[in-house]
C-alpha cells in the first residue's frame, strides 16, 4: 500500500505494508541512515525522529501513523553543512560523540525538547529526555544542550 | 600465515598496488625498511604484557600513508574505531612528525584486501600504547624521503629544507608533499630520524576535538548496520532463547517464506559446531521479523540453569588451578597462625556489552571473492573464520571494517558474520544480518563472573606479612583457541582473565591463583578484561586491610611500593598524583578506609 508524507521536506510516497515500523521505512526504503536501530521497543531512542515537529521513537510506530504528515529526521535537521542546527553546532563544540550511534537520536531528542523548552535546566533535561548512551556522553550532552539553547538564542535575537 | 606458504594463491602483490597508486608511502614497504626493527622491537617488549585476545602470528603492525593529490594525507587504520578515539589519538601522532596540521590528516579503516593488517587487532588498551612510537617513526621517515627527494632535486643540503603545513621550502624553492611524492619513483628510506622531543608537541598532551565529529554529527552512514549494497536482502536468524537449546525441531517454515517480501527461508543442519542455521531472508528487514515471528521452533533444553549454579561453578577451589604468582611461601605463613589472618571475599557479576549497535554484518559473496562489512575488532581472524564457512581460502575474503557503535570487546566474535556470508553465499545476493536486542542480551559473548578470596597474616606490629589471591574466572580468550592450546596447556586464562591477578605491593610473600571452570555460556573479553575484576578486588582488600590495621590507605600502599623497580616508581606517582588531585575533596567516610578508588593497570605502569 501506498504511504504519502513528507520526509525532510521532500514527497515520500513508498509501497509498503502499513504496518512495517517508520524506523525502517526511513532507513531502508529512504535510505536515510541518521536514525539507528537500538532495541527495537522504544526504550533506548536511537530512533528518535520528529513526526510534525514532535519527538517520536520511530522503532515502534507504523509508517501508517506518518501519512500526510511531515517527518524531520537528523539529515533534514540543518539547512545545510554550512548552516548546522544549533544542536549540531553545540555537538561539535562540546566535543559531544564517543562510538557516535546513539547521538542521532539524542540530537532530535534535544531539538525537540529546545523546540518546546527554549531554556532548559539539567533536570528538565533530564526529565524529558530518557535516550541511552552506552559511551557515557551524558554530562556533554546537558553541557550541549545549554550551549544549543544560547546558540539559538543567539541567532534568532 | 597460510598466504607465506602457497604464494601461488596469493591473490594481491602489495608491490603491484604500490605502483598502481599515484604514490601511496604504503606502510609495508617504506615503513618496514626504515622502522622495522624499532617496531618489532617496541612490540616483543610489550607483547608479554598485552592482554591480547588473539593468537599472534605476527606482531609487526603495518602502516599505510598515502599522499593524496589535495596534500592531505591519507592513514589506513587497522585499528577499528569503536569510540574511543584511536582515530584522532593516531592523527595527532602522525601530525607531529609530518609537521602538519591536524585537519591534513584524513583517517579512514584498512581492509583487509590491501594488505594491511595487524594480527594484535583491536583490543586489550594497546592500540595507542603499541602504535605510540611506531606510527611518528614512519611519519617521520616520510618526511625524511620527501625532503631528500626535494633536496635532490633542488640541489640544495636537506638541512636547508623548512617543513610547514606539508610545504617544503628552501629559498625560492617551493612544493607540496605531494608534488614531490610524484616526482619520482625511485625511494630510498633512509635510517630511522630522530623524533621530536614530547616538549615540542603541538598535539600530543593537549585537549583536541575528534576528527570524526562530522560524520558522527552529520549522522552520515559510517556504522556496519549503515551499509547498502545494490539488491541487498535482510536476514533475521533464529537463535535459542535457551541456554544451551538446540533445535529439536521447526515447524511453519513454508508459512514464513509465504509472508509478503519474504524471498527463502535457510535452514542448514550442523552449520558450526554442530549447531543448525535457520534464516529468513525477506525484501526488507520487517518482512524479515515478520517471518522468523511465524516459524515454531521447538528446542532441546538440556538444562534449565539457575544464578547459583553459575556461581558455584565461579568459586575459588573448583576447576583448574593455575599458579600465576608465587613469593616466598605465603600459604605456609598463613596455615601457621590462622588467628592472625584477615580473609574476605568479592564477586564480580556476569554482564553482557550492551554495546548500541548491536552485531552483524553485510555480506556479498561471489564466484571467487567475499566482501563482509563489519565493525571488527579482528579483521585477520574473521577472515580466517568466514573462509572456512563459505569454502573459500581467507586471501579471498575482504574485510571492510566500519565503525563501529560501541564494543567494549564484543566485537571479537565472528559468529554472525560467519552466518551472513553463508546467507550471501546460499542467496546469491549482498545480505545484511543484524541482531534484534533480545539476541543480542540472550545470544551474548558475556564478560565472566570472579570470585575472588583475598588472604593476609598481619603480623603483631600491624605489618603484612603474607598475601595470597584466588581468583575463580570463566575464561576470556581460552575458547577462541584451539582446545588443546587453550584448556590442556594454558589450563587458564592468565592471559586476559586473569590480567592483573598478581599482588604489584612488595609483600615478602605473596601468590596468586586462577581457578579456571567453563560456563554453559560462552564468556570473552570485556574492556580492560581481568584488570577491572582483579583491580577492584586486591585494591577492595587493601581498603579493608588499612582499615583493620587503622592505617591511612594512602599511606599503606606507598609503603608497600619502596623499592626501585620501575613499576614500584610509577605506581607511586599515580597514587601521589590522585593524593594530589582529591586534595580538598570530601571523602564520603573517613572511616570506612574505601576512600581510595583505583584503577591501576600493570601493563601501562610497566610500558611508557
Amino acid at each position: 500500500m501506498e504511504i504519502t508524507f513528507k520526509i525532510n521536506g521532500k514527497e515520500a510516497k513508498p509501497d509498503i505494508d502499513p504496518a512495517m515500523p517508520l524506523l525502517w521505512v526511513v532507513r531502508d526504503e529512504l535510505n536515510l541512515k541518521a536514525t539507528k536501530f537500538g532495541c527495537g521497543a522504544a526504550l533506548c531512542g536511537a530512533c528518535t525522529l520528529h513526526i510534525d515537529g514532535e519527538a517520536y521513537r520511530s522503532c515502534s510506530i507504523p509508517v501508517s501513523f506518518a501519512a500526510g504528515k511531515e517527518v524531520t529526521t537528523l539529515e533534514g535537521l540543518s539547512e545545510s553543512e554550512d548552516n548546522l542546527h544549533p544542536v549540531q553546532q553545540a555537538w561539535m563544540e562540546e566535543n559531544v560523540p564517543q562510538c557516535g550511534y546513539c547521538q542521532p537520536g539524542f540530537m532530535m531528542a534535544a531539538a525537540g525538547l529546545l523546540a518546546k523548552n527554549p531554556n532548559p535546566t539539567d533536570e528538565d533535561i533530564k526529565n524529558s529526555i530518557s535516550n541511552i548512551c552506552r559511551c557515557g556522553t551524558q554530562p556533554r550532552i546537558l553541557k550541549a544542550i545549554k550551549r544549543a539553547a544560547q546558540i539559538k538564542q543567539t541567532v534568532t535575537v | 600465515m597460510a598466504t607465506e606458504n602457497t604464494p601461488t594463491k596469493k591473490k594481491f602483490s602489495r608491490r603491484k598496488f604500490l605502483q598502481r597508486g599515484a604514490i601511496v608511502f604504503g606502510g609495508t614497504i617504506v615503513a618496514t625498511i626504515a622502522a622495522k626493527g624499532p617496531i618489532r622491537r617496541f612490540v616483543a617488549q610489550i607483547a608479554e604484557n598485552t592482554d591480547t585476545p588473539l593468537l599472534i602470528s605476527n606482531l609487526e603492525p603495518t602502516f599505510w600513508f598515502e599522499i593524496m593529490p589535495d596534500n592531505t594525507i591519507q592513514y589506513k587504520s587497522t585499528k577499528l574505531e569503536m569510540r574511543q578515539g584511536v582515530f584522532t589519538g593516531l592523527a595527532m601522532l602522525a601530525a607531529e612528525e609530518l609537521e602538519i596540521p591536524l585537519e591534513q590528516i584524513k583517517v579512514v579503516h584498512a581492509n583487509t584486501a590491501n594488505g594491511v593488517e595487524d594480527a594484535l587487532g583491536t583490543g586489550g588498551s594497546n592500540s595507542t600504547l603499541t602504535l605510540y612510537k611506531p606510527i611518528r617513526e614512519v611519519a617521520a621517515t616520510m618526511r625524511e624521503m620527501l625532503k631528500a627527494q626535494a633536496a635532490k632535486q633542488w640541489n640544495v643540503p636537506i638541512t636547508a629544507i623548512k617543513v610547514e603545513n606539508g610545504v617544503m621550502t628552501s629559498g625560492n624553492h617551493k612544493a607540496t608533499y605531494y608534488e614531490i611524492s610524484t616526482s619520482t619513483k625511485e625511494w630510498k628510506a633512509p635510517e630511522t630520524p630522530a623524533l621530536k622531543p614530547t616538549s615540542a608537541f603541538k598535539y600530543v598532551g593537549k585537549n583536541v576535538k575528534r576528527i570524526d565529529l562530522q560524520p558522527k554529527v552529520m549522522g552520515k552512514p559510517i556504522f556496519g548496520i549503515d551499509q547498502s549494497l545494490p539488491d541487498m536482502l535482510y536476514a533475521v536468524i533464529l537463535q535459542s532463547p535457551y541456554i544451551g537449546g538446540t533445535l529439536k525441531s521447526l515447524k511453519n517454515s513454508k508459512e514464513a517464506a509465504k509472508i509478503s517480501g519474504v524471498v527463502q527461508v535457510i535452514e542448514i543442519k550442523d552449520f558450526v559446531e554442530k549447531a543448525d542455521l535457520v534464516a529468513v531472508v525477506a525484501k526488507n528487514r520487517y518482512a524479515a521479523e515478520m517471518g522468523l515471528q511465524k516459524l515454531e521452533a521447538v528446542w532441546d533444553i538440556p538444562k534449565k540453569w539457575q544464578q547459583a549454579e553459575f556461581e558455584a561453578l565461579t568459586t575459588v577451589g573448583v576447576g583448574t588451578d593455575v599458579r600465576i604468582q608465587s613469593e616466598g611461601s605465603p600459604e605456609s605463613i598463613l596455615e601457621e597462625s590462622p588467628d592472625l589472618v584477615f580473609k574476605q571475599e568479592y564477586r564480580t557479576p556476569l554482564a553482557t556489552h550492551a554495546h548500541m549497535e548491536p552485531n552483524g554484518a553485510v555480506a556479498q559473496v561471489e564466484k571467487d571473492k567475499a566482501t563482509v562489512f563489519v565493525g571488527t575488532q579482528a579483521s585477520t581472524m574473521f577472515r580466517g573464520n568466514i573462509a572456512k564457512v563459505i569454502d573459500m581460502e581467507s586471501e579471498q575474503i575482504n574485510i571492510e571494517t566500519t565503525f563501529a557503535g560501541g564494543s567494549f570487546g564484543r566485537r571479537v566474535d565472528s559468529k554472525h558474520a560467519e552466518k551472513v556470508a553463508r546467507i550471501a553465499q546460499i542467496v546469491g545476493k549482498p545480505v545484511h544480518v543484524f541482531n534484534t536486542r533480545q539476541q543480542e542480551f540472550q545470544n551474548a559473548v558475556y564478560r565472566p563472573q570472579t570470585h575472588h578470596v583475598l588472604s593476609a597474616k598481619i603480623s603483631k606490629e600491624g605489618n603484612i606479612e603474607a598475601i595470597t589471591h584466588n581468583q575463580a574466572t570463566p575464561d576470556q580468550i581460552l575458547g577462541m583457541l584451539p582446545a588443546n592450546l587453550g584448556y590442556t596447556l594454558l589450563g587458564a586464562d592468565f592471559v586476559s582473565a586473569g590480567h592483573g591477578a598478581s599482588i604489584l605491593y612488595n609483600i615478602e610473600h605473596k601468590s596468586a591463583t586462577m581457578w579456571q571452570n567453563k560456563l554453559p555460556v560462552q564468556t570473552g573479553i570485556w574492556r580492560a578484561v581481568g584488570m577491572f575484576p582483579n583491580t577492584f578486588a586486591i585494591e577492595s582488600f587493601m581498603n579493608e586491610l588499612a582499615h583493620k590495621t587503622g592505617k591511612d590507605p594512602l599511606k599503606m600502599r606507598l609503603d608497600l611500593l619502596s623499592g626501585n623497580e620501575q613499576i614500584n616508581q610509577r605506581y607511586k606517582k599515580v597514587l601521589e598524583t590522585l593524593a594530589e588531585k582529591a586534595a580538598g575533596t570530601n571523602p564520603k567516610s573517613q572511616e570506612s578506609g574505601a576512600e581510595l578508588p583505583l584503577v591501576t593497570t600493570a601493563k601501562v605502569l610497566r610500558q611508557r
